[in-house]
């Protein structure tokens, strides 16, 4: 298994994708953090709550590792890479399975560089500002331990979508469209059907509770987690079963 | 070393392959021929484990390719040349089923040399020609240095002189004593290479024997030039012979022993008096019904 995910983590790393993953989140987390903090009162700099704010900004690699999650299966069968891939490894579960770590391993990387863009922006500016830091406290450390969970979330997530939706283009689209669209029409119908309790088990709802930043009509920190998985375990084996089964041609 | 048994794959309606066998022997090339669309692919990603069969199977050296232990070590495949990320090189892309398979980086770089693509292993795959995807195919499949080699079509893309290269290796390989099954539906790519061949047509065994086997076995004539050939031709058509012109000269099928007796015998001169052997594309062209395509 260590010689799959070795691969796995190599696929990963020798295409331009790689970068523009990287280059976007640094992109992407040093704006939001610079926004947050110029948009920001002078008073409020000094709080412990708009520092936390600032941390949340590493929730943003989310999107980055489930798009990463859905590529690193569907990329496979978008080039025929697929061939030489179950050729190595004929037991096709295993080569999900490396996947989904190797996925795990890229995300907490991506929280990683999200958080030291936040760090690196955020601590010279606050300390320009004269504001009183508080991201060395046990408060901050929990929820960056919080927001690296979360990420793993996506990435599996993402693994067990690619697993499902062969086709790369339809994973991606179908996924943005589900997030945006369908769970929000769903939570209308729901509304409708007077089952508003179901609206929580959503997948991507119950992914918004394991964020650790809680929200109203959402599960608690510990059953968003767990009915995470339970969406990642339920999608990663109807996605190994179709996998298996597949032809190769 | 490879045995398909009753092997049949169906897509949809159409029957790819049908309750095909054959046995490839150890330490023999064996030439897989047939049309476009014959069912070579499928039996070949059925033996993979690629390709779940409806019925029948496939072992490779004794087993299930799925239960080989360590299976590029035993077994190695090209199956098309663009199954590549384009934007990988090369030698990242070899270096990625290196890592998958546990063979070492060293290895990596000896097949590039093998195949000749050192030179341009850095490059992103997306600017190679077919035939640099063929050669970085067949260093995929040696990664392992297996002792048995599936290759399909591996001479698309080649120009002549990369044909006679692919040759030259595949004869090297077998002189390793490697057991090899090349695919092809063009037969003058093979035949110069191949010790025995399986000819397929419709997902069906046509036949299965050694070249020699495959030409001795083809309809020949006799071709015979003569300046009073159409007195000779008359006494042919007498003795109960087919006759056939071919330009200037007949084509008998009588064997030339009795067509020069025939000749002397009634004084007729001969300029040309020759076995006529059908090419092993001719036979290939007539088992499999003409449909060959290019």
């Amino acid at each position: 298994m260590t010689a799959l995910v070795r691969s796995e983590l190599l696929k990963i790393r020798t295409t331009r994708s790689w970068w523009a993953y990287l280059i976007a989140i640094v992109l992407l987390t040093g704006l939001t953090v610079a926004a947050t903090i110029g948009s920001s009162e002078s008073a409020n700099r000094s709080t412990s709550s708009f520092q936390l704010d600032l941390v949340d900004t590493v929730g943003g690699a989310v999107l980055f590792a489930i798009i990463l999650g859905i590529t690193i299966v569907t990329t496979e069968f978008r080039h025929g890479t697929v061939t030489p891939t179950f050729l190595a490894e004929p037991h096709r579960e295993r080569v999900i399975a490396a996947k989904a770590i190797a996925a795990v391993i890229v995300a907490i990387g991506f929280a990683l560089l999200a958080l030291a863009v936040v760090v690196a922006v955020a601590i010279p500016w606050l300390t320009i500002v004269d504001a009183q830091l508080h991201l060395g406290d046990g408060e901050f450390v929990t929820r960056v331990a919080e927001q690296i969970l979360w990420a793993v979330l996506w990435a599996l997530l993402g693994v067990a979508i690619g697993a499902v939706v062969h086709s790369q283009v339809a994973a991606l689209v179908g996924t943005l469209i589900w997030i945006f669209l369908v769970e929000t029409l769903l939570v209308g119908l729901f509304g409708l059907l007077d089952v508003d309790g179901a609206v929580a088990y959503l997948p991507f709802h119950t992914l918004d509770a394991a964020d650790g930043t809680g929200g109203e009509n959402l599960l608690s920190y510990g059953a968003g987690i767990a009915a995470s998985l339970g969406w990642v375990a339920l999608l990663g084996a109807a996605g190994t079963w179709r996998t298996r089964r597949r032809n190769i041609s | 070393m490879i045995e398909v048994v009753d092997l049949t794959k169906r897509y949809g309606k159409v029957l790819a392959v049908d309750r095909l066998s054959f046995r490839v022997e150890p330490g023999t090339i064996t030439g897989f021929l047939g049309p476009n669309g014959a069912g070579k692919s499928t039996t070949l990603r059925s033996v993979l484990g690629l390709v779940h069969p409806d019925a029948g199977g496939a072992t490779v050296l004794g087993r299930m390719y799925r239960e080989l232990d360590r299976p590029l070590h035993r077994v190695g495949a090209v199956l098309e040349a663009s199954e590549v990320h384009p934007g990988r090189s090369g030698r990242n892309h070899l270096r990625v089923l290196a890592a998958a398979a546990g063979v070492p980086r060293s290895r990596v770089e000896e097949v590039l040399d093998l195949v000749e693509l050192s030179a341009s292993a850095k490059r992103r795959v997306k600017g190679y020609s077919l035939g640099m995807r063929q050669r970085l195919g067949l260093a995929t499949a040696l990664l392992g240095d297996p002792e048995v080699l599936v290759l399909d079509e591996p001479a698309n893309g080649l120009d002549p002189a990369g044909v006679r290269w692919l040759r030259d290796l595949l004869r090297s390989l077998a002189a390793e004593g490697r057991t090899i099954l090349v695919s092809s539906h063009v037969l003058a790519e093979v035949a110069q290479t191949v010790d025995r061949v399986v000819i397929i047509h419709r997902g069906k065994l046509i036949q299965q024997a050694s070249i020699a086997e495959v030409l001795a076995g083809a309809q020949g004539g006799t071709r015979v030039r003569s300046p009073e050939a159409p007195r000779l031709r008359a006494l042919l058509a007498a003795q109960g012979a087919t006759v056939t012109d071919v330009g200037e000269a007949l084509v008998a099928d009588f064997p030339p022993e009795r067509i020069g007796e025939l000749a002397a015998a009634n004084g007729i001169v001969l300029h040309e008096l020759a076995v006529e052997r059908a090419t092993l594309e001719e036979v290939f062209l007539e088992l499999t019904g003409g449909e060959t395509t290019q």
